[in-house]
């Protein structure tokens, strides 16, 4: 992820510090704090769950609310553009992965573009659905579920920009690609998390 | 004007000082704009004033933190500039500024932690001490009634959320790279930020007084619907909970990263010190368990401040459910404040009994299980909240199972102490303080399970009772122990032996004076959380209160001792315990980088008494040219154990 570091701290090996830390697992500490705060994330959804499983499931409170009407085949349309950008996703990491570094500039940027469009379908369906959270409970747990899951796009829309300005300035290559591939591994969670959001608030 | 200028662009204190007004302009500058394009029409019955509030009390902590310079480096990266690479030149503390300012080394860090929690468990006690005034006569005494609402709330929340969960990631934050061989931790940068989110919660929460409606005065359960409904206190502990909890994973997430890759050579899971094992159980439930409270938060704030209806019974809200989300987290939230405990008697048993720790593998697999129960029994909290009532018996037999590996614990002390040679210094006085009151607390926790007997004490003295054994005679009891054992390693003196045993006699004497009546007046029928209470109860309560202020006094030992003993205590030798775990093998206060050289682990962390064993060596030197190089770790051979 320190590109520009890297070769900055090789030049000064003799320069004080500490001794490298011994290293007891292959997994990369990168990589493992991501996966636990993934972990993490899941349980915020899984609280979010509960409260939609109580006033769905063991309340019994109908679904939708009477009287509205939520847009399934337009969010499926906007939730394949999601899929698809975790396949660009990939592209642009097997691209720095190989030294193709016009395919992990064309995969990032495609990534990101799908992401946005994403996220705007979603705040253009908010002000088409034609219910406030404050109406009821069930738009309380629609909005908080969705808007929770928007706020994830966000976040990997943010991590995704941060990779975007890094690639196009060349600071990825096939040894140091930590940077494409972390950032990749929570855009993918946002992907799967939105599947379980869609599948259980608008299909189910 | 120049420097003025300076100090307010450099990272520090000032900054963030303008940090936190920018954070207040930016928050009234996101309302009006949110709340005119709307036309009022969803806001039109909140005040704009508290409006803003919220909205600042969410965005000035972040504003605050950058202008501290928390994000600096990630700012750097997130722009695609070149990073700095850290040079370690914010490496150590020269002097106490150096306190005040983002330090990426895990033991100054280690130390910012426990001062900050100390600090709040003295505001919490003197919290608890004007309940004690207010509750020595029945009517009212001091406060009203809802002043005392607040003051109780407050006091639980800064001892749960500022004091047991951090002081005991701070003492690890110091000790367990120490332990685990490494030079810091996994991610020092973060480790930095997890810190400095603290105290900005825990002055968020203490200033809630000062808010329109007084403090929050739900309790730290913050029940709804009563929170939904609460003066605007109720937004200073929904978001001060955030920070906290977002502190409390970024550590768990630390230490977990920290334990699994960063371990010495030699050191497989089962030679780690059981401190190690405790925290990397207690990460586990950390990491799992708090998103849990953060999103029960969430969901009181979107309630309160926005109108949402999770709880609004009459729009389809359940209320319910909030107790299903809070007691999902802190039901495990009693063992994050309870496992790290855990650990350090085992350090400190081990030690001072001079013998191996009896059963070290079941005592590691005795947390996991606790870990597993730990989510298994939240609903023993709600037998009289009105659930579907067969949910009541699962959860009475969980709960009474997780008291077995509880007990294998206890019983595992118990026979390391059997036949040891024990040093009755105040550490292990203050363990073997914990083995009774904590066995006390965990009996009166299995009488609970049974669901009667809870339905009989539920919101009475009892709980106020049992949950003080377990925090007060448990929890605070092992951090005393910790603070005393570490303290030569921590600040390189030693301190004062005779006030350390006075804190702990008068400590153990007046603790069970003041909570052990709280049992009988529990059975008897006296509500907690009531400003007032029958005049029947009037002679056990006066003496409760004049207890509980020699309690609160003797703490004043306690401070009076570190204080003194840290300015200015007799010198502390690298090893004054003849400990073998390696935080021992280096000198009172360790070296800036931890080791000079990486240690190899050879064996065992307990093996006291156990003629020639070796926990650490430190490799042999590739033969330097000079002998005089200077290496402040002890070099070449092995760390012998002490033998009595």
């Amino acid at each position: 992820m320190e590109a520009a570091s890297v070769a900055h701290a090789v030049a000064h090996e003799d320069h004080h510090g500490p001794p490298p830390a011994h290293r007891s697992s292959r997994v990369e500490p990168q990589l493992l704090g991501m996966l636990l705060f993934i972990i993490s994330e899941v349980m915020v959804f899984g609280a979010f769950f509960t409260a939609y499983f109580f006033i769905r499931v063991a309340q019994g409170d109908p679904w939708p609310a009477p009287g509205t009407h939520l847009p399934v085949i337009p969010t499926l349309f906007n939730t394949m553009i999601l899929v698809s950008s975790s396949i660009t996703m990939h592209w642009a990491l097997r691209g720095v992965q190989t030294g193709n570094y016009r395919a992990l500039k064309a995969g990032i940027l495609t990534t990101f573009l799908m992401g946005a469009a994403f996220l705007f379908i979603q705040i253009n369906e908010y002000a088409n659905i034609g219910f406030a959270p404050q109406d009821h409970a069930q738009a309380t747990i629609f909005y908080s579920l969705t808007g929770l899951h928007g706020c994830h796009v966000f976040i990997g829309l943010c991590l995704l920009l941060f990779v975007t300005i890094r690639a196009f300035r060349g600071h990825y290559s096939p040894e140091n690609h930590r940077g494409v591939e972390i950032p990749g591994i929570y855009w993918h969670f946002v992907d799967i998390m939105w599947i379980i959001v869609y599948t259980t608030v608008y299909v189910i | 004007m120049r420097t003025t200028l300076a100090k307010l662009r450099a990272p520090g204190l000032y900054r963030a000082g303008l940090g936190f007004a920018i954070g207040i302009a930016f928050a009234t500058a996101i309302t009006w704009v949110v709340r005119s394009s709307t036309g009022h029409a969803t806001f039109h019955h909140y005040l704009s004033g508290d409006a803003i509030l919220t909205v600042s009390l969410i965005a000035s902590p972040i504003f605050f933190l950058v202008g501290l310079g928390g994000f600096d480096y990630w700012l750097y990266w997130a722009a695609g500039r070149p990073t700095r690479p850290e040079d370690h030149s914010s490496h150590g503390a020269h002097s106490w500024k150096d306190y005040f300012r983002i330090n990426t080394d895990h033991k100054v860090i280690g130390i910012q932690y426990t001062v900050t929690a100390f600090f709040f468990l003295l505001v919490g006690g003197l919290l608890a001490m004007l309940m004690r005034a207010q509750l020595a006569q029945p009517g009212a005494q001091f406060v009203d009634a809802n002043t005392y609402n607040g003051l109780f709330s407050v006091h639980a929340s800064l001892l749960i959320f500022l004091f047991v969960i951090p002081v005991f990631a701070g003492l690890a934050n110091y000790v367990l790279p120490l332990m685990i061989g490494a030079p810091d931790m996994a991610f020092p940068r973060l480790n930095a930020l997890s810190y400095w989110l603290l105290p900005l919660a825990g002055l968020m929460m203490l200033s809630s007084f000062l808010a329109p409606g007084g403090a929050f005065a739900d309790g730290w359960t913050a029940y709804t619907p009563l929170s939904i409904d609460a003066p605007i206190g109720q937004d200073f502990f929904s978001i001060g909970v955030q920070l906290a909890g977002a502190s409390s994973i970024m550590t768990a997430l630390n230490f977990l990263v920290t334990i699994i890759t960063m371990r010495a050579p030699g050191m497989s899971f089962f030679r780690m010190p059981l401190l190690v094992w405790a925290n990397f159980a207690t990460s586990l439930l950390v990491v799992i368990a708090t998103p849990f409270i953060a999103a029960s938060q969430f969901f009181v704030l979107l309630d309160h401040a926005l109108g949402f209806n999770f709880f609004n019974a009459g729009k389809g809200g359940d209320v319910l459910m909030y107790q299903h989300v809070f007691w999902f987290y802190s039901h495990p939230a009693v063992y994050i404040m309870m496992l790290p405990g855990f650990g350090i008697i085992s350090e400190v048993i081990a030690v001072k009994a001079r013998k191996p720790i009896f059963g070290y593998r079941m005592m590691a697999f005795s947390l996991l299980a606790i870990v597993a129960l730990g989510f298994t029994v939240w609903a023993h909290h709600m037998f009289t909240s009105g659930m579907a009532s067969w949910i009541r018996i699962p959860m009475a037999i969980t709960t009474a199972i997780i008291a077995v590996p509880t007990g294998i614990k206890i019983f595992s002390w118990l026979a390391t102490l059997w036949r040891g040679i024990l040093h009755l210094d105040t550490p292990m006085l203050f363990a073997l303080g914990f083995l009774t009151t904590f066995t006390l607390g965990g009996i009166s926790g299995v009488m609970l399970a049974m669901v009667p007997f809870d339905i009989h004490v539920s919101a009475s003295y009892f709980i106020v009772a049992h949950i003080h054994y377990v925090l007060f005679g448990g929890s605070l009891m092992t951090i005393f122990a910790g603070v005393y054992y570490w303290f030569p390693k921590m600040t390189g003196r030693t301190f004062d032996e005779r006030l350390g045993k006075w804190h702990f006699w008068t400590t153990f004497v007046f603790f069970n004076l003041t909570f052990a009546p709280m049992h009988i007046l529990g059975l008897e029928g006296m509500p907690r959380r009531v400003a007032t209470y029958a005049s029947k109860f009037a002679d056990l309560n006066l003496f409760i209160s004049i207890a509980s202020f020699a309690l609160g006094l003797s703490t004043l030992i306690f401070v009076y001792n570190i204080v003194t003993s840290w300015r200015g205590g007799p010198r502390a030798a690298a090893n004054p315990w003849r400990g073998l775990t390696l935080e021992w093998q280096v000198s009172s206060p360790p070296p800036i980088f931890n080791f000079d050289r990486v240690p190899t682990v050879v064996g065992g962390p307990y093996e006291y008494g156990v003629p020639g064993a070796v926990h650490g060596i430190f490799a042999p030197a590739p033969v330097p040219a000079t002998v005089g190089g200077g290496a402040p770790v002890t070099t070449g051979g092995g760390v012998h154990a002490p033998s009595e």
